[in-house]
């Protein structure tokens, strides 16, 4: 029931095995799946990494014993003998990273140290490589934090672009997985830039590469500061709308909460609503339903149901409905900004097409009660945000008409046009005048 | 017997060659008909039989008839030679000449008749006589002055004719000429002229090289007998050929690759030879395919039988006999067998194999290469089953009869694209798939089960059926089929239960290897397809990712046709889905011209303006589709007709002020005009009384009365789920006429309250609120609810006249503004835009300061928005990313790559396509336009070009600028001068870079050149006038010369008379 609105099943392809861990944990916490089909599902993704005791961790708790299938003990053997070898492969390049003064040696130019490389420490093409293994290898093995480093120092020795452009991948998921969300941000935008302007074989993988992007930049917008203005800036970005539109609707629902909540980014607003009545055949989910019914049908007891099932979808994604623990109670700040904002958009609209309105009737449509209500639109008139009146006698609010006056219109429509006049005449002028001279 | 049937042939073809030989041929069906004698193998026999080498079976009876014909010939003969005779007498060559081809011509028949290799002594007498006469004429040069040209061209062209004429007969004119009276008794005496015979005799022996296989000759005289005889002798000739086979193959151990080779290229050589009847090659090839040693070389010989059976039909209009197509398709199944039997077998048209390719035997090991395409014979079946059902009329029989053939060309086009799959020729398959999908994509689930169910049960029944058919051919099956192959591929085409899931199959194979066609084709049946199964959102979705609307101006009439088509489906489809907007936006390009019929080739309709030449109508015939495929024309015109009404109506009651300025549908306008005119109205008849009483009551706002006018339609049946369907219109008609009624009556009310307004048009209350909300909010309508009483309340907003004008004022100002920019941004941007060649460097010089500016000038152009239609943009899919989204796993994706740029493209329009999907599909605007091109090339490519805004026609200029060399625009006349009103538009489309990169050099280089040609004839110039000089110079000169002259004979004179004084005086003295 509560996991209609569930998108992990949709997003979770587009992710890195480890990075659908977090959502799997999110969901093992709400309870939406049965505990065991979880954990279930935990063993088949770690089935194809390398982080066998954590497997067999699950393991035993699912089924309760102690006992560990043969194939596991195997394969755990076999992932510790390969990690060996591979760090003996890397471990010239490893141990030279290691040293400082060495390191101090390295300067910007990539030719250079390659070659100091080579010619000092005997370190040639086959260690770096080895390198970008290793890291590949610690990755999977779970160990993040040693992959970023490797994956860091591999960037800088690496030649080939595309293991350049993997090893950013690899690094950026690293990043998430750490939650160093300032650096993450970095090598995210690093990846747009590449993805961007390079020209992709195929433009089909420049699409799938745009999607992998946003889905993995969810983690980090959700997360930072900054995030609910940035992922409008990346999401709403044409060659990212249509991505979005073509291949991964669902992503509208965070692109429609972040626009909910982010009160800057109001002028690209009506251009997605656009966009949002286009996908409603193909994507339909309790935010982007509000929207419509605010905007598109002005439906506004729609709306005010819909509000409700917001909550609920934010409250059980795992990238909305992040808590923030305070003290003893947790909360979801998102979800309160939401309702606030989500209120706020209802009653301007509500505003602009009625000249009164009932206290009371306005109170319930935003699920406050008379006093609150009061005070909350006591708030916006005080702020100007609204020009209205409170007539307290009959409980009503009563709408200051703002109809422009006509002669207001008038040197609207007209003020304009003496600069542009000048600008033409000052234009001819000066093309007149090389003309005289010639 | 053999010589004479290999002497026949060569005799033919030898001396057939002359100019006369033509109408000799067409002669001798006429023959057939004029003279019903039973001349089985007389008729068949030139000129050059030898009377003696006839058949002796040849009876006395058929003789005396002969005689008959004979003695009519003879009488038409001499009477040609009498006008012969009086054409002589008047010097005219022209009628001669006439009168001597006729001759011959009768000559031939003649000499049929009288089954005699020797011309007649008339016509040798004939001859002697006109050459004598050329002769004398030829002699006599004054008379051959005076003759008239034309005269003197038919003598010209006589005296060739004659000279090889007569060379043939050399020997009998000069006979005649020694004795003249043996000819003039011997009338029908033919007796063989020894020299003649030598004539022949040489024919025979090198008839002999070839006549080494007695069968050979003695096919190709059945051959030549069957060309005389094509329909009486048919019986017979099996017959004989029966008799034939016993004789040649009674032995099969005698046949050998080499004889069925030989005999195979022998037959295929006659083939397209006059007289080879083609029904009668198909049936020797036929026989052939059964005596054939290797699979490879039945193969062979089935390929070229079933070329031959293409070739069976005449013309280019017709179809093919209904019974040959199915043996066709046969014959193609059988080479499918081989070719499945025999994998080592390899089919492809692009080598030339060796001669003995076929020779290999089931037994060998490599590949043997064949000639022939497997995917262009499909087609070609295709191409025969589609005319055959254009030809037949719909409404008979025959027609259903004709359907039912289809699942035998699925199964075919199924084998071919599996058998194609698994060589690997994935282009053919997706060639072979096209055809299979352009079979189903517009039968709707219940028809495709209906074929489906057909091709199942009906399969036994048919092939009992068709089997009749063959048996005919089968029945004198030779003895020994000695390449037998089993039936290998399936008979029955297998159709899966839902028509989307083949369509899916077929249309994702299309995708990965089609070429661009064959892409562009699939993709619009794939549109179509959906449309039917009322999936409007995902066709259109296909419709608009594909950017079709842009590309299908350089796409091929059929394509068009089909894009039509399928526009048509998609309105009808938003129509069925509730989307009238959408519905009308679709359709309203097709009807916008009148010519609806024609654009989805469903009939030709009749211009009054332009008369078509019948070849222009032959080939709108041949364009058109069969029935079965067909839109109702009348639902089409019924729902393109209700969206406009839905549309208009209230628009119309929005802007009663100025009515004229925002128009959604011109032609419904019309419509509406022409109904108002009407001095009385009728109950409704047609589709659009209907219409337009509903329009009546709508704008009263009874909705209900509306909705029942329209509703007594009786084409709604046709529609599926059509109650549904009624609902939603019902529903979209009430919220149209409430909008409608507050539009109209919102001034005389102060407020209304919303119990009432969705009482009076039977709405729910949120949804009456919502309306009016949406239109409050939109500005369309001033007013406000007053929520305590739930009622509207309304603004005075009426402006006074004053303020009105005053507005229309303050907007024809910005308009001018904007003009003026223009203007001068056209004269600065690029002043040498109208580059006659002598301002061509000019303008360069404007292109070279003025720059990248062009680029900001049409851009601005483009945002202007409307008044072009200039915004032909992109989708919202970027040109890339379009086709990952397909469900279905198409991820081979359609992009094009002319649409690899498409990111870059859409970044300008991108935002405002995705500005909802109105816009989205009004925008491509330019799309029928294009194909209404397809009838008339010469069509207006878009009104709107072509006038400028000051009301005069446009005139097309050319651009010389360094960013857009050559390409063309229509302008203002007044372009870059006072008075230009900012009208421009280009005509033609953006260059690509190289051409832009090449063309300033060329116009560059063209320059120097006529710069340095200017250079040379200025100095030219000088030097002429410095000859003038010179002349005149002389001509004083030669003055001065004649001045001396005088003056030196005057001194002479004077001289001379001095002298002589002084003589004189001397002499006087002297005396």
């Amino acid at each position: 029931m509560t996991s209609k609105y569930d998108l992990t099943q949709r997003i979770a392809p587009q992710l890195d095995r480890h990075l659908v861990f977090p959502l799997l944990e999110f969901l093992q916490e709400r309870g939406m799946y049965p505990e065991e089909d979880i954990l279930k599902a935990k063993i088949e993704l770690l089935n194809n990494t390398n982080m066998v005791d954590y497997a067999m961790d699950i393991h035993k708790s699912l089924y309760r014993s102690e006992d560990v299938p043969q194939e596991m003990v195997e394969r755990r053997a076999e992932v510790v003998g390969r990690l060996k070898a591979l760090e003996e492969a890397a471990a010239p390049l490893v141990t030279f990273l290691q040293n400082p003064n060495a390191v101090q040696e390295l300067r910007a130019d990539q030719q250079h140290n390659l070659r100091m490389l080579n010619d000092r420490y005997q370190i040639g093409q086959e260690q770096i490589e080895a390198l970008y293994q290793y890291a590949k290898f610690q990755f999977e093995c779970g160990n993040y934090s040693g992959a970023a480093d490797y994956l860091y120092q591999y960037r800088a020795l690496c030649t080939n672009t595309e293991r350049s452009l993997s090893a950013l991948w690899g690094k950026l998921a690293a990043e998430i997985l750490m939650q160093n969300w300032d650096i993450a941000l970095d090598e995210l935008n690093s990846l747009k830039e590449i993805i961007d302007s390079k020209s992709f074989s195929s433009p089909m993988n420049q699409v799938q590469s745009r999607i992998w992007l946003m889905h993995w930049s969810l983690f980090i917008f959700f997360n930072h500061d900054n995030g609910r203005t940035l992922i409008i800036d990346l999401f709403n970005q044409d060659k990212y709308l249509n991505a979005i539109q073509t291949n991964a609707p669902h992503l509208l629902r965070y692109l429609a909460t972040a626009f909910i909540v982010n009160k800057r980014r109001r002028p690209q607003f009506k251009e997605f609503i656009k966009v949002i009545q286009q996908e409603q055949c193909s994507y339909k989910d309790p935010i982007t339903e509000f929207l419509a019914c605010v905007y598109v049908n002005y439906d506004f007891d729609g709306a005010h149901k819909k509000m409700k099932e917001c909550e609920e979808a934010i409250l059980n994604d795992p990238f909305l409905g992040k808590r923030v623990e305070e003290g003893n109670f947790a909360t979801v700040p998102l979800r309160d900004e939401f309702l606030e904002n989500a209120r706020l958009f209802i009653f301007e609209t509500y505003c602009r097409i009625h000249q009164r309105i009932e206290m009371s009737v306005l109170a319930e449509k935003l699920n406050l009660n008379y006093e609150e209500a009061e005070r909350w639109i006591v708030n916006l008139i005080r702020t100007s945000k609204l020009e209205a009146k409170i007539d307290s006698k009959t409980g009503t609010i009563v709408m200051e008409p703002n109809h422009t006056n006509v002669y207001e219109q008038l040197i609207d429509h007209t003020k304009s046009l003496s600069g542009r006049t000048y600008k033409l005449v000052s234009q001819l002028l000066e093309h007149a005048q090389p003309q005289t001279a010639r | 017997m053999e010589f004479r049937a290999g002497n026949g042939i060569v005799a033919q073809n030898m001396f057939v060659g002359e100019s006369d030989t033509e109408e000799e041929e067409s002669d001798y069906d006429e023959e057939e008909e004029s003279a019903p004698v039973e001349t089985t193998t007389t008729t068949a026999a030139s000129r050059y039989y030898s009377g003696n080498a006839s058949d002796s079976d040849d009876s006395e009876g058929q003789k005396r008839v002969v005689r008959r014909v004979k003695d009519k010939r003879f009488d038409e003969m001499s009477a040609t030679v009498d006008q012969m005779k009086n054409a002589m007498k008047i010097n005219d060559w022209v009628s001669l000449q006439e009168s001597f081809e006729k001759m011959n011509k009768q000559l031939g028949k003649v000499m049929r008749v009288v089954e005699s290799d020797k011309a007649p002594n008339l016509y040798i007498k004939a001859l002697v006589m006109l050459e004598d006469f050329l002769n004398q004429a030829l002699a006599n040069k004054e008379a051959k002055k005076k003759m008239s040209s034309s005269n003197a061209k038919a003598l010209n062209s006589m005296k060739q004719k004659l000279k090889k004429n007569n060379k043939q007969y050399e020997d009998l004119i000069n006979q005649c000429r020694e004795k003249p009276e043996l000819f003039e008794e011997k009338v029908e005496d033919e007796q063989e002229p020894e020299d003649e015979d030598e004539d022949e005799d040489e024919d025979e022996d090198d008839d002999f090289d070839e006549d080494v296989q007695t069968l050979e000759s003695e096919e190709s005289k059945d051959e030549e007998e069957t060309a005389a005889e094509s329909g009486s002798g048919w019986e017979k000739m099996l017959s004989k050929k029966d008799k034939m086979m016993d004789k040649q193959f009674k032995d099969p151990s005698q046949i050998t690759w080499d004889t069925v080779n030989k005999k195979f290229k022998e037959i295929v050589a006659a083939r397209g030879r006059k007289g080879t009847g083609k029904i009668e090659l198909v049936e020797q090839l036929t026989f052939l395919t059964r005596v054939a040693k290797t699979p490879a070389q039945k193969l062979e010989i089935l390929f070229s039988v079933v070329s031959a059976q293409f070739d069976v039909n005449p013309s280019l209009s017709g179809h093919m006999p209904i019974n040959v197509w199915k043996q066709c398709v046969q014959n193609l199944l059988a080479i499918l067998d081989i070719l499945t039997q025999y994998s080592n077998i390899v089919v492809d048209d692009m080598v030339e194999p060796d001669e003995n390719e076929t020779q290999k035997g089931a037994d060998f090991d490599g590949t043997i290469r064949i000639w022939g395409n497997l995917v262009a014979f499909v087609e070609r079946v295709d191409v025969e089953f589609f005319k055959s059902l254009q030809v037949i009329d719909p409404h008979t029989r025959e027609y259903v009869e004709r359907l039912r053939d289809e699942p035998m060309f699925s199964v075919l086009a199924q084998d071919v694209q599996e058998y194609l799959e698994r060589i690997g020729d994935y282009k053919g398959a997706s060639k072979v798939a096209l055809k299979r999908v352009e079979l189903i994509y517009y039968k709707p689930q219940e028809v495709y089960d209906a074929m489906r169910k057909l091709a199942e049960q009906d399969n036994q029944g048919r092939e009992v059926e068709s089997g009749e058919g063959i048996k005919a051919v089968e029945e004198n099956r030779a003895p020994t089929s000695f390449v037998a192959t089993p039936e290998l591929v399936p008979r029955k085409p297998t159709f899966p239960e839902n028509s989307r899931t083949l369509m899916d199959i077929l249309v994702s194979l299309i995708y990965k290897y089609g070429d661009e066609r064959t892409k562009a084709r699939a993709m619009l049946c794939d549109i179509y397809h959906h449309a039917i199964l009322d999936e409007f959102s995902t066709s259109r979705d296909l419709l608009l990712m594909s950017h079709l609307q842009d590309s299908i101006q350089h796409m091929d009439i059929s394509t068009q046709i089909l894009f039509n088509r399928a526009m048509a489906q998609l309105g009808l489809c938003s129509f069925r889905v509730g989307l009238f907007a959408e519905g009308h936006s679709c359709l309203s390009e097709l009807y916008s011209a009148g010519r609806v019929k024609e654009l989805l080739a469903q009939g030709v309709s009749q211009s009054r303006y332009h008369e078509k030449t019948p070849e222009q109508e032959r080939l709108e015939r041949r364009r058109m589709m069969p029935y079965h495929m067909h839109i109702n024309l009348e639902l089409l015109e019924a729902v393109h007709l209700i969206c406009a009404m839905l549309l208009e109506v209230p628009n119309m009651a929005a802007n009663v002020h100025d009515a004229k300025r925002k128009v959604i549908s011109k032609t419904f306008r019309r419509l509406l005009e022409v109904s108002e005119r009407q001095t009385f109205t009728g109950p409704p008849e047609t589709v659009r009384d209907h219409v337009m009483a509903a329009t009546r009551a709508l704008r009263q706002g009874d909705f209900e009365k509306a909705f029942d006018v329209i509703k007594s339609l009786d084409i709604w049946r046709l529609l599926r789920n059509k109650d549904n369907v009624l609902e939603m219109l019902k529903a979209k008609i009430k919220e149209e006429a409430l909008r409608t009624y507050l539009f109209t009556f919102s001034s005389s009310y102060e407020s209304i309250s919303l119990d009432h307004l969705s009482k009076m048009f039977d709405l729910s209350d949120s949804q009456t609120h919502s309306i009016a909300s949406k239109m409050m909010i939109n500005d369309e309508l001033h007013a406000s609810w007053d929520q305590p009483t739930s009622c509207i309340v309304f603004r005075e907003v009426e402006h006074t006249r004053l303020q009105a004008l005053a507005f229309q004022l303050t907007e024809k100002l910005s308009v001018l503004a904007e003009t003026n920019e223009r203007a001068i941004e056209a004269r600065i941007g690029g002043g040498g835009l109208e580059g006659l060649p002598l301002r061509r460097k000019d303008g360069q010089d404007y292109a070279a300061t003025g720059g990248g500016r062009w680029q900001e000038f049409s851009f601005s152009q483009s945002r202007q928005g409307g008044r072009g239609g200039y915004n032909a943009g992109g989708g919202r899919g970027s040109g890339s990313a379009q086709f990952t989204r397909d469900r279905t796993g198409r991820s081979g994706g359609y992009h094009g790559s002319r649409h690899q740029d498409g990111p870059g493209r859409m970044h300008q329009t991108g935002s405002t396509v995705r500005g909802g999907q109105v816009d989205g599909l009004t925008m491509k605007k330019s799309f029928t336009p294009s194909s209404s091109k397809s009838s008339h090339p010469i069509n207006t490519v878009n009104n709107e070009g072509m006038h400028c805004n000051c009301g005069m026609d446009a005139l097309l200029k050319t651009s010389w600028t360094k960013s857009n060399p050559g390409r063309r625009f229509w302008a203002c006349s007044r372009y870059g001068q006072n008075g230009y009103c900012g009208h421009f538009k280009w005509a033609d489309d953006e260059m690509c870079s190289r051409a832009k990169q090449i063309i300033p050099g060329l116009l560059a280089k063209i320059n120097k050149l006529q710069e340095e040609i200017e250079a040379f004839q200025s100095k030219e110039g000088k030097f002429e006038s410095e000859i003038n000089m010179a002349n005149i110079r002389l001509a004083m000169l030669d003055h001065e010369v004649l001045e001396l002259k005088k003056k030196n004979r005057s001194l002479v004179l004077f001289c001379y008379v001095t002298v002589c004084v002084i003589v004189g005086v001397s002499v006087a003295f002297l005396m």
